[in-house]
Protein backbone atom coordinates (compact mmCIF):
# COMPACT_ATOMS: atom_id res chain seq x y z
CA UNK A 1 0.00 0.00 0.00
CA UNK A 2 3.03 2.17 0.72
CA UNK A 3 6.10 1.82 -1.57
CA UNK A 4 8.94 4.59 -0.59
CA UNK A 5 12.14 4.01 -3.20
CA UNK A 6 15.31 5.90 -3.13
CA UNK A 7 14.19 8.57 -0.46
CA UNK A 8 17.09 10.72 0.37
CA UNK A 9 16.58 13.71 2.01
CA UNK A 10 19.28 16.38 2.63
CA UNK A 11 18.44 18.97 4.85
CA UNK A 12 20.10 23.19 4.15
CA UNK A 13 22.76 22.66 6.84
CA UNK A 14 24.11 19.98 5.10
CA UNK A 15 22.52 16.92 7.05
CA UNK A 16 21.43 13.79 5.50
CA UNK A 17 18.66 12.89 7.33
CA UNK A 18 17.57 10.05 4.94
CA UNK A 19 20.26 8.40 2.34
CA UNK A 20 18.66 5.90 0.08
CA UNK A 21 15.95 4.64 2.01
CA UNK A 22 13.45 2.20 0.12
CA UNK A 23 10.84 0.22 2.04
CA UNK A 24 7.59 -1.26 1.02
CA UNK A 25 4.48 -1.35 3.75
CA UNK A 26 1.82 -3.89 3.12
CA UNK A 27 -1.63 -3.42 3.84
CA UNK A 28 -2.52 -3.87 8.15
CA UNK A 29 1.41 -3.99 8.87
CA UNK A 30 2.05 -2.63 12.36
CA UNK A 31 5.75 -1.13 11.34
CA UNK A 32 7.87 -0.05 13.82
CA UNK A 33 10.63 2.53 13.11
CA UNK A 34 13.81 2.28 15.74
CA UNK A 35 17.19 4.20 15.68
CA UNK A 36 19.28 6.10 17.81
CA UNK A 37 18.04 10.27 18.24
CA UNK A 38 18.65 11.96 14.77
CA UNK A 39 19.01 8.79 12.19
CA UNK A 40 15.89 9.67 10.39
CA UNK A 41 13.01 8.10 12.06
CA UNK A 42 10.75 11.82 12.52
CA UNK A 43 11.82 12.85 8.86
CA UNK A 44 11.02 9.14 7.07
CA UNK A 45 7.86 9.62 8.67
CA UNK A 46 7.42 13.57 7.22
CA UNK A 47 8.53 12.78 4.11
CA UNK A 48 5.61 9.92 3.81
CA UNK A 49 3.00 12.54 4.16
CA UNK A 50 5.44 15.67 3.14
CA UNK A 51 5.43 17.50 6.27
CA UNK A 52 9.35 17.59 4.83
CA UNK A 53 9.48 17.75 1.29
CA UNK A 54 12.35 14.92 0.45
CA UNK A 55 15.11 15.84 -1.73
CA UNK A 56 15.13 13.16 -4.31
CA UNK A 57 13.09 9.28 -4.24
CA UNK A 58 9.64 8.61 -4.22
CA UNK A 59 6.69 7.51 -2.16
CA UNK A 60 3.94 5.84 -3.59
CA UNK A 61 0.74 5.46 -1.25
CA UNK A 62 -2.05 3.04 -2.88
CA UNK A 63 -1.13 4.38 -6.16
CA UNK A 64 -1.05 7.92 -6.16
CA UNK A 65 2.06 9.59 -6.16
CA UNK A 66 2.62 11.65 -2.73
CA UNK A 67 6.07 13.09 -4.44
CA UNK A 68 4.77 14.83 -7.37
CA UNK A 69 1.14 16.06 -5.93
CA UNK A 70 0.61 19.16 -5.60
CA UNK A 71 -1.62 21.47 -3.24
CA UNK A 72 -4.88 20.46 -3.76
CA UNK A 73 -4.07 16.52 -4.72
CA UNK A 74 -1.61 16.40 -1.67
CA UNK A 75 -4.19 17.40 0.74
CA UNK A 76 -6.67 14.97 -0.48
CA UNK A 77 -3.88 12.23 0.05
CA UNK A 78 -2.57 13.75 3.48
CA UNK A 79 -6.20 13.64 4.67
CA UNK A 80 -5.97 9.61 4.31
CA UNK A 81 -3.17 9.53 6.89
CA UNK A 82 -3.47 10.65 10.41
CA UNK A 83 -0.53 11.45 12.47
CA UNK A 84 0.10 11.62 16.13
CA UNK A 85 3.43 13.53 17.31
CA UNK A 86 5.80 13.05 20.29
CA UNK A 87 4.27 16.59 21.95
CA UNK A 88 0.75 15.57 20.57
CA UNK A 89 0.56 19.05 19.00
CA UNK A 90 -2.69 20.04 20.27
CA UNK A 91 -4.45 23.70 20.16
CA UNK A 92 -3.93 24.16 23.75
CA UNK A 93 -6.03 26.63 23.90
CA UNK A 94 -9.23 25.77 22.50
CA UNK A 95 -11.49 22.82 23.59
CA UNK A 96 -10.72 19.27 23.19
CA UNK A 97 -13.95 19.34 20.91
CA UNK A 98 -12.06 21.33 18.68
CA UNK A 99 -9.18 19.70 18.68
CA UNK A 100 -11.14 16.48 17.17
CA UNK A 101 -12.96 18.48 14.77
CA UNK A 102 -10.08 19.85 13.35
CA UNK A 103 -9.23 16.36 11.89
CA UNK A 104 -12.39 16.87 9.42
CA UNK A 105 -10.60 20.50 8.34
CA UNK A 106 -9.23 18.21 4.79
CA UNK A 107 -12.39 17.08 4.21
CA UNK A 108 -14.22 20.42 4.93
CA UNK A 109 -13.84 24.09 2.72
CA UNK A 110 -12.51 26.90 3.86
CA UNK A 111 -15.56 28.86 4.43
CA UNK A 112 -17.17 26.59 6.30
CA UNK A 113 -14.10 26.52 8.68
CA UNK A 114 -14.06 30.27 9.08
CA UNK A 115 -17.83 29.90 10.14
CA UNK A 116 -17.23 27.62 12.76
CA UNK A 117 -20.04 25.45 11.71
CA UNK A 118 -19.81 21.55 11.73
CA UNK A 119 -22.11 19.47 10.31
CA UNK A 120 -24.15 16.53 11.87
CA UNK A 121 -21.95 14.14 10.53
CA UNK A 122 -18.58 15.32 11.59
CA UNK A 123 -20.10 15.85 15.49
CA UNK A 124 -21.44 12.65 16.08
CA UNK A 125 -18.00 11.32 14.65
CA UNK A 126 -16.17 13.40 17.11
CA UNK A 127 -18.45 11.97 20.04
CA UNK A 128 -17.90 8.68 18.69
CA UNK A 129 -13.98 8.96 18.51
CA UNK A 130 -13.60 10.46 21.90
CA UNK A 131 -15.60 7.58 23.43
CA UNK A 132 -13.45 5.05 21.66
CA UNK A 133 -10.52 6.79 23.44
CA UNK A 134 -12.12 7.02 26.38
CA UNK A 135 -12.21 10.95 27.01
CA UNK A 136 -15.96 11.95 26.21
CA UNK A 137 -16.03 13.35 29.97
CA UNK A 138 -12.88 15.65 28.52
CA UNK A 139 -14.87 16.95 25.81
CA UNK A 140 -15.15 20.24 26.47
CA UNK A 141 -12.46 21.03 28.76
CA UNK A 142 -9.27 23.13 27.56
CA UNK A 143 -6.77 20.33 25.74
CA UNK A 144 -4.14 22.14 28.08
CA UNK A 145 -5.80 21.00 31.37
CA UNK A 146 -5.54 17.53 30.27
CA UNK A 147 -3.12 14.88 31.41
CA UNK A 148 0.28 13.70 28.59
CA UNK A 149 -1.96 10.45 28.16
CA UNK A 150 -4.98 11.73 27.35
CA UNK A 151 -3.47 14.73 25.32
CA UNK A 152 -2.12 11.75 23.51
CA UNK A 153 -5.36 9.89 23.20
CA UNK A 154 -6.47 13.03 21.57
CA UNK A 155 -4.30 12.87 19.27
CA UNK A 156 -5.48 10.00 18.33
CA UNK A 157 -8.91 10.96 18.17
CA UNK A 158 -8.15 14.09 15.83
CA UNK A 159 -6.58 11.11 13.45
CA UNK A 160 -8.99 8.76 13.46
CA UNK A 161 -11.58 12.04 12.45
CA UNK A 162 -9.88 11.73 9.34
CA UNK A 163 -10.64 8.21 8.59
CA UNK A 164 -6.99 7.40 7.84
CA UNK A 165 -6.07 3.96 6.32
CA UNK A 166 -2.24 4.68 7.27
CA UNK A 167 -1.21 6.31 10.91
CA UNK A 168 1.86 7.75 11.34
CA UNK A 169 3.30 7.67 15.05
CA UNK A 170 6.10 9.47 15.79
CA UNK A 171 7.17 8.87 19.26
CA UNK A 172 3.91 8.98 20.32
CA UNK A 173 4.60 7.58 23.87
CA UNK A 174 8.28 9.24 24.41
CA UNK A 175 6.29 11.98 26.54
CA UNK A 176 4.27 9.36 28.75
CA UNK A 177 5.31 7.32 31.44
CA UNK A 178 6.02 3.18 31.07
CA UNK A 179 1.74 2.54 32.36
CA UNK A 180 0.37 4.76 29.72
CA UNK A 181 2.53 4.49 27.10
CA UNK A 182 1.19 0.76 26.84
CA UNK A 183 -2.97 2.43 26.96
CA UNK A 184 -1.89 4.53 24.13
CA UNK A 185 0.08 1.66 22.33
CA UNK A 186 -2.85 -0.33 23.05
CA UNK A 187 -4.85 1.81 21.20
CA UNK A 188 -2.60 1.82 17.91
CA UNK A 189 -2.93 -1.97 18.18
CA UNK A 190 -6.61 -1.26 18.59
CA UNK A 191 -7.20 0.50 15.72
CA UNK A 192 -4.26 -1.69 13.88
CA UNK A 193 -6.21 -4.79 14.65
CA UNK A 194 -9.97 -3.89 14.21
CA UNK A 195 -10.02 -0.95 11.91
CA UNK A 196 -7.36 -2.10 9.32
CA UNK A 197 -5.11 0.79 9.57
CA UNK A 198 -1.79 0.32 8.70
CA UNK A 199 0.51 1.62 11.34
CA UNK A 200 3.75 3.29 10.92
CA UNK A 201 5.12 4.17 14.56
CA UNK A 202 8.74 5.27 15.32
CA UNK A 203 9.69 4.19 19.29
CA UNK A 204 12.57 4.39 21.93
CA UNK A 205 12.19 1.11 23.03
CA UNK A 206 12.77 -2.24 21.77
CA UNK A 207 10.56 -3.96 24.16
CA UNK A 208 7.61 -1.55 23.07
CA UNK A 209 8.69 -2.59 19.16
CA UNK A 210 8.64 -6.15 19.86
CA UNK A 211 5.49 -6.28 21.86
CA UNK A 212 3.10 -4.00 19.65
CA UNK A 213 5.44 -4.22 15.97
CA UNK A 214 4.60 -6.97 13.33
CA UNK A 215 7.49 -6.10 11.71
CA UNK A 216 10.63 -3.48 12.84
CA UNK A 217 12.81 -1.44 10.44
CA UNK A 218 16.05 -0.15 12.35
CA UNK A 219 18.01 3.05 10.56
CA UNK A 220 21.07 4.45 11.65
CA UNK A 221 22.23 7.81 9.91
CA UNK A 222 19.34 7.62 7.40
CA UNK A 223 20.14 4.38 6.06
CA UNK A 224 18.02 0.68 6.95
CA UNK A 225 20.20 -1.39 8.77
CA UNK A 226 17.28 -4.31 9.55
CA UNK A 227 14.01 -4.63 8.31
CA UNK A 228 12.42 -7.85 9.77
CA UNK A 229 10.61 -9.44 12.31
CA UNK A 230 10.74 -8.41 15.98
CA UNK A 231 11.96 -11.31 16.96
CA UNK A 232 14.93 -11.32 14.83
CA UNK A 233 16.43 -8.45 16.81
CA UNK A 234 18.75 -10.64 18.67
CA UNK A 235 22.40 -8.88 20.67
CA UNK A 236 24.21 -8.69 17.48
CA UNK A 237 21.75 -6.94 15.75
CA UNK A 238 20.88 -4.85 18.18
CA UNK A 239 24.53 -3.56 18.89
CA UNK A 240 24.75 -2.86 14.38
CA UNK A 241 21.78 -0.57 15.47
CA UNK A 242 22.46 1.04 18.51
CA UNK A 243 26.06 1.27 18.48
CA UNK A 244 28.41 -0.82 20.39
CA UNK A 245 28.19 0.89 23.85
CA UNK A 246 24.53 0.83 23.86
CA UNK A 247 22.98 -1.96 26.26
CA UNK A 248 19.18 -2.43 26.38
CA UNK A 249 16.96 -1.25 28.69
CA UNK A 250 13.10 -2.56 29.51
CA UNK A 251 10.31 -0.42 29.36
CA UNK A 252 8.22 -1.69 32.62
CA UNK A 253 5.31 -4.45 31.57
CA UNK A 254 2.37 -4.45 30.45
CA UNK A 255 -0.07 -2.76 32.98
CA UNK A 256 -3.37 -4.83 32.01
CA UNK B 1 40.18 27.97 51.65
CA UNK B 2 42.75 28.67 48.58
CA UNK B 3 45.13 26.67 50.41
CA UNK B 4 42.83 23.63 50.13
CA UNK B 5 43.54 23.38 46.26
CA UNK B 6 47.10 24.37 46.30
CA UNK B 7 47.49 21.03 49.01
CA UNK B 8 45.75 19.08 45.79
CA UNK B 9 47.67 20.03 43.18
CA UNK B 10 44.31 21.97 42.11
CA UNK B 11 43.94 25.36 40.19
CA UNK B 12 42.90 27.86 42.85
CA UNK B 13 39.73 29.60 41.55
CA UNK B 14 40.46 33.28 40.86
CA UNK B 15 37.46 34.32 42.90
CA UNK B 16 39.06 32.91 46.12
CA UNK B 17 42.65 34.20 45.29
CA UNK B 18 41.61 38.02 45.03
CA UNK B 19 42.01 40.52 47.79
CA UNK B 20 40.18 43.94 47.35
CA UNK B 21 43.24 45.88 47.10
CA UNK B 22 45.04 43.63 44.07
CA UNK B 23 41.46 43.49 42.36
CA UNK B 24 42.21 46.18 40.02
CA UNK B 25 38.76 45.71 38.33
CA UNK B 26 36.71 46.32 41.33
CA UNK B 27 39.09 49.31 42.12
CA UNK B 28 38.02 50.70 38.91
CA UNK B 29 34.86 50.07 39.13
CA UNK B 30 34.26 51.58 42.47
CA UNK B 31 36.63 54.86 41.51
CA UNK B 32 34.39 55.44 38.02
CA UNK B 33 31.62 55.54 40.00
CA UNK B 34 32.55 58.41 42.36
CA UNK B 35 34.06 60.08 39.74
CA UNK B 36 31.11 59.87 37.57
CA UNK B 37 29.07 61.34 40.68
CA UNK B 38 31.20 64.19 41.48
CA UNK B 39 31.02 65.30 37.99
CA UNK B 40 27.10 65.06 37.83
CA UNK B 41 27.04 67.23 41.23
CA UNK B 42 29.09 69.93 40.02
CA UNK B 43 27.05 69.64 36.24
CA UNK B 44 23.96 69.86 37.69
CA UNK B 45 24.45 72.03 40.43
CA UNK B 46 22.61 69.72 43.03
CA UNK B 47 22.59 71.47 46.60
CA UNK B 48 19.95 70.40 48.96
CA UNK B 49 19.91 73.78 50.67
CA UNK B 50 18.39 75.34 48.04
CA UNK B 51 15.25 73.05 48.29
CA UNK B 52 12.70 75.43 50.72
CA UNK B 53 11.77 73.80 53.47
CA UNK B 54 9.83 76.60 54.95
CA UNK B 55 7.78 77.15 52.01
CA UNK B 56 6.84 73.44 51.60
CA UNK B 57 4.55 73.05 54.65
CA UNK B 58 2.26 76.19 53.66
CA UNK B 59 1.64 74.18 50.32
CA UNK B 60 1.25 70.45 51.32
CA UNK B 61 -1.29 72.28 54.35
CA UNK B 62 -3.24 73.41 50.77
CA UNK B 63 -2.88 70.22 49.08
CA UNK B 64 -4.04 68.28 51.90
CA UNK B 65 -7.48 70.14 51.51
CA UNK B 66 -8.68 69.53 47.92
CA UNK B 67 -11.63 71.62 46.46
CA UNK B 68 -14.59 69.44 45.67
CA UNK B 69 -16.23 72.50 43.44
CA UNK B 70 -13.82 71.79 40.76
CA UNK B 71 -15.10 69.00 39.17
CA UNK B 72 -18.27 70.86 37.77
CA UNK B 73 -19.01 73.44 35.96
CA UNK B 74 -16.77 76.58 37.50
CA UNK B 75 -19.81 79.77 35.65
CA UNK B 76 -22.79 79.34 33.52
CA UNK B 77 -20.96 79.41 30.41
CA UNK B 78 -19.36 76.05 31.00
CA UNK B 79 -20.73 72.38 31.18
CA UNK B 80 -19.96 69.45 33.21
CA UNK B 81 -17.30 68.75 30.22
CA UNK B 82 -15.22 71.64 31.22
CA UNK B 83 -14.69 70.61 35.10
CA UNK B 84 -12.15 67.93 36.77
CA UNK B 85 -14.45 65.42 36.31
CA UNK B 86 -15.86 65.89 32.94
CA UNK B 87 -11.90 66.37 32.11
CA UNK B 88 -10.71 63.38 33.90
CA UNK B 89 -13.92 61.22 31.70
CA UNK B 90 -12.33 63.13 28.47
CA UNK B 91 -8.60 61.82 29.01
CA UNK B 92 -9.65 58.40 29.68
CA UNK B 93 -11.33 58.45 26.36
CA UNK B 94 -8.28 60.16 24.87
CA UNK B 95 -6.39 57.09 25.72
CA UNK B 96 -8.85 54.51 24.23
CA UNK B 97 -9.08 55.98 21.23
CA UNK B 98 -5.48 56.59 20.50
CA UNK B 99 -5.07 52.71 22.37
CA UNK B 100 -7.58 51.80 19.00
CA UNK B 101 -6.50 53.75 16.34
CA UNK B 102 -2.75 52.36 17.31
CA UNK B 103 -4.28 48.84 17.33
CA UNK B 104 -5.64 49.41 14.21
CA UNK B 105 -2.50 50.37 12.19
CA UNK B 106 0.39 47.86 14.23
CA UNK B 107 -2.12 44.95 14.04
CA UNK B 108 -1.57 43.92 10.52
CA UNK B 109 2.16 45.42 10.51
CA UNK B 110 2.90 43.26 13.05
CA UNK B 111 2.70 40.22 11.07
CA UNK B 112 5.34 41.73 8.67
CA UNK B 113 7.76 41.92 12.12
CA UNK B 114 7.19 38.67 13.31
CA UNK B 115 10.79 36.80 12.46
CA UNK B 116 9.37 32.92 12.25
CA UNK B 117 6.97 34.87 9.10
CA UNK B 118 9.63 36.98 7.34
CA UNK B 119 12.90 35.09 7.13
CA UNK B 120 12.26 32.95 4.25
CA UNK B 121 12.74 35.00 1.50
CA UNK B 122 15.17 37.97 0.95
CA UNK B 123 12.63 40.11 -0.07
CA UNK B 124 10.20 39.68 3.08
CA UNK B 125 12.93 39.81 5.46
CA UNK B 126 13.89 42.93 3.76
CA UNK B 127 10.04 44.18 4.98
CA UNK B 128 10.56 42.32 8.26
CA UNK B 129 14.21 44.77 8.79
CA UNK B 130 12.39 47.77 7.37
CA UNK B 131 9.17 47.30 9.93
CA UNK B 132 11.30 46.49 12.47
CA UNK B 133 13.28 49.89 12.05
CA UNK B 134 10.07 51.74 12.14
CA UNK B 135 8.61 50.31 15.20
CA UNK B 136 11.73 51.31 17.05
CA UNK B 137 12.02 54.90 16.14
CA UNK B 138 8.49 55.07 16.92
CA UNK B 139 9.01 53.58 20.32
CA UNK B 140 12.08 55.28 21.16
CA UNK B 141 10.88 58.85 20.70
CA UNK B 142 9.61 59.72 24.20
CA UNK B 143 5.31 60.44 24.06
CA UNK B 144 6.38 64.14 25.53
CA UNK B 145 8.69 64.76 22.90
CA UNK B 146 5.67 63.55 20.19
CA UNK B 147 3.18 65.68 21.76
CA UNK B 148 5.17 68.84 21.77
CA UNK B 149 6.34 68.28 17.55
CA UNK B 150 2.25 66.90 17.50
CA UNK B 151 0.94 70.78 19.08
CA UNK B 152 3.19 72.66 16.93
CA UNK B 153 1.83 70.81 14.02
CA UNK B 154 -1.22 70.62 14.34
CA UNK B 155 -1.97 73.38 17.13
CA UNK B 156 -2.86 72.23 21.11
CA UNK B 157 -6.00 70.35 21.62
CA UNK B 158 -7.13 66.92 22.24
CA UNK B 159 -6.46 65.95 18.83
CA UNK B 160 -2.80 66.58 18.90
CA UNK B 161 -2.49 64.20 22.12
CA UNK B 162 -4.30 61.44 19.89
CA UNK B 163 -1.88 61.42 17.52
CA UNK B 164 1.09 61.41 19.45
CA UNK B 165 -0.50 58.78 22.04
CA UNK B 166 -1.08 56.85 18.76
CA UNK B 167 1.95 57.04 16.81
CA UNK B 168 4.18 56.03 19.70
CA UNK B 169 1.73 53.45 20.33
CA UNK B 170 1.85 51.95 17.08
CA UNK B 171 5.78 51.33 17.66
CA UNK B 172 5.20 49.56 21.05
CA UNK B 173 2.27 47.70 20.65
CA UNK B 174 3.16 46.32 17.38
CA UNK B 175 6.70 45.16 19.03
CA UNK B 176 4.78 43.08 21.60
CA UNK B 177 2.52 42.04 19.18
CA UNK B 178 5.25 40.50 16.82
CA UNK B 179 6.71 39.19 19.75
CA UNK B 180 3.54 37.16 20.95
CA UNK B 181 3.53 35.51 16.53
CA UNK B 182 7.22 34.89 17.14
CA UNK B 183 6.27 32.97 20.03
CA UNK B 184 3.45 30.27 19.07
CA UNK B 185 4.10 26.74 18.84
CA UNK B 186 4.52 25.07 15.47
CA UNK B 187 3.66 22.15 16.46
CA UNK B 188 -0.02 22.26 16.02
CA UNK B 189 0.76 23.73 12.68
CA UNK B 190 2.45 20.93 11.41
CA UNK B 191 -0.51 18.72 12.95
CA UNK B 192 -2.77 21.19 11.43
CA UNK B 193 -1.00 20.66 8.05
CA UNK B 194 -0.99 16.71 8.40
CA UNK B 195 -4.58 16.37 8.66
CA UNK B 196 -4.54 17.89 5.23
CA UNK B 197 -6.13 21.39 5.85
CA UNK B 198 -5.09 24.19 3.58
CA UNK B 199 -3.26 27.43 4.26
CA UNK B 200 -6.02 29.56 5.26
CA UNK B 201 -7.17 26.54 7.47
CA UNK B 202 -3.98 26.02 9.28
CA UNK B 203 -4.01 29.65 10.41
CA UNK B 204 -7.57 29.52 11.43
CA UNK B 205 -7.31 26.73 13.52
CA UNK B 206 -3.45 26.46 14.57
CA UNK B 207 -2.82 29.81 14.32
CA UNK B 208 -5.23 32.52 15.40
CA UNK B 209 -6.40 30.67 18.64
CA UNK B 210 -2.31 30.89 20.30
CA UNK B 211 -2.46 34.62 18.97
CA UNK B 212 -6.21 36.22 20.45
CA UNK B 213 -4.95 36.01 24.16
CA UNK B 214 -1.61 36.98 24.29
CA UNK B 215 -2.85 39.82 21.92
CA UNK B 216 -6.36 40.96 23.85
CA UNK B 217 -3.65 41.06 27.44
CA UNK B 218 -0.94 43.08 25.55
CA UNK B 219 -4.11 45.50 24.05
CA UNK B 220 -5.18 45.97 27.99
CA UNK B 221 -2.17 46.41 29.08
CA UNK B 222 -1.18 49.33 26.45
CA UNK B 223 -4.63 50.54 27.29
CA UNK B 224 -3.73 51.22 30.94
CA UNK B 225 -0.58 52.61 30.60
CA UNK B 226 -1.83 54.96 27.99
CA UNK B 227 -5.19 56.22 30.32
CA UNK B 228 -1.76 57.00 32.61
CA UNK B 229 -0.13 58.55 30.27
CA UNK B 230 -2.30 60.31 28.77
CA UNK B 231 -3.15 63.10 31.67
CA UNK B 232 0.52 64.54 31.74
CA UNK B 233 0.07 65.07 27.85
CA UNK B 234 -2.28 68.38 28.78
CA UNK B 235 1.13 69.51 29.97
CA UNK B 236 2.75 69.85 26.71
CA UNK B 237 -0.01 71.07 24.75
CA UNK B 238 -2.03 67.66 24.19
CA UNK B 239 -5.71 68.77 25.71
CA UNK B 240 -7.57 66.79 28.27
CA UNK B 241 -7.10 66.97 32.16
CA UNK B 242 -3.11 68.00 32.40
CA UNK B 243 -4.19 71.27 30.96
CA UNK B 244 -6.57 72.31 33.67
CA UNK B 245 -3.64 70.72 36.39
CA UNK B 246 -1.03 73.19 34.73
CA UNK B 247 -3.23 76.01 34.93
CA UNK B 248 -4.21 75.45 38.58
CA UNK B 249 -0.38 75.03 39.23
CA UNK B 250 0.50 78.34 37.46
CA UNK B 251 -2.39 80.19 39.41
CA UNK B 252 -1.01 78.81 42.45
CA UNK B 253 -4.20 76.60 43.09
CA UNK B 254 -2.94 74.38 45.41
CA UNK B 255 -6.43 73.22 46.54
CA UNK B 256 -8.10 72.53 43.12
CA UNK B 257 -4.28 71.51 41.84
CA UNK B 258 -5.17 68.51 44.63
CA UNK B 259 -8.43 67.63 43.89
CA UNK B 260 -7.00 66.86 39.98
CA UNK B 261 -4.15 64.90 41.46
CA UNK B 262 -6.25 62.92 43.62
CA UNK B 263 -9.01 62.47 40.70
CA UNK B 264 -5.91 60.85 38.26
CA UNK B 265 -4.10 58.47 40.85
CA UNK B 266 -7.57 57.40 41.56
CA UNK B 267 -8.56 56.86 38.03
CA UNK B 268 -4.60 55.08 37.19
CA UNK B 269 -5.44 53.05 40.27
CA UNK B 270 -8.66 51.78 39.18
CA UNK B 271 -7.20 51.11 35.63
CA UNK B 272 -4.46 49.44 36.74
CA UNK B 273 -6.74 46.86 38.74
CA UNK B 274 -9.23 46.34 35.99
CA UNK B 275 -6.27 45.81 33.55
CA UNK B 276 -4.65 43.34 35.94
CA UNK B 277 -7.78 41.54 36.94
CA UNK B 278 -8.74 41.22 33.16
CA UNK B 279 -4.99 40.07 32.12
CA UNK B 280 -5.08 37.49 34.71
CA UNK B 281 -8.00 35.74 33.61
CA UNK B 282 -6.51 35.61 30.29
CA UNK B 283 -3.46 33.78 31.28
Amino acid sequence: MLVIQHLTKVYPNGTHALDDVSLDVASGEFVVLIGLSGSGKSTLLRCINRLVEPTSGSVVFDGQDVTAAGGGELRRIRRQMGMIFQQFNLVKRTSVFSNVLAGRLGYRTTVATFSGHASRDDVQLAFENLQRVGILDKTYQRADALSGGQQQRVGIARALMQKPRLMLADEPVASLDPATSHSVMKYLEEINKKDDITVICSLHFLSLARRYGTRVVALNAGRVVFDGAPAEIDERRFKEIYGEDAVEVEIGPVAS
Amino acid sequence: MADYFRARGLAVPPELDRHWYTDWRRLITVSTALVVLGIGFQLTDFDPRHLQFDYAPKILAQLARPDVSVCGPQNEYETWLDGACGLMVVTIFLGIVATLIAVVIALPLSFLAARNLMTGHPVTAAIYTLVRFVFTVMRSIDVLIVVILAAVIFGIGTAAGIMALAFHNVGVIGKLYSEAIEGIETGPIEAITATGANRLQVIWTAVVPQLVNPFISFTIYRLDTNVRLAPILGYVGGGGIGVMLFQNIQLLNYRATSFIILLIIATVAVMDFLSAQVRKRLA
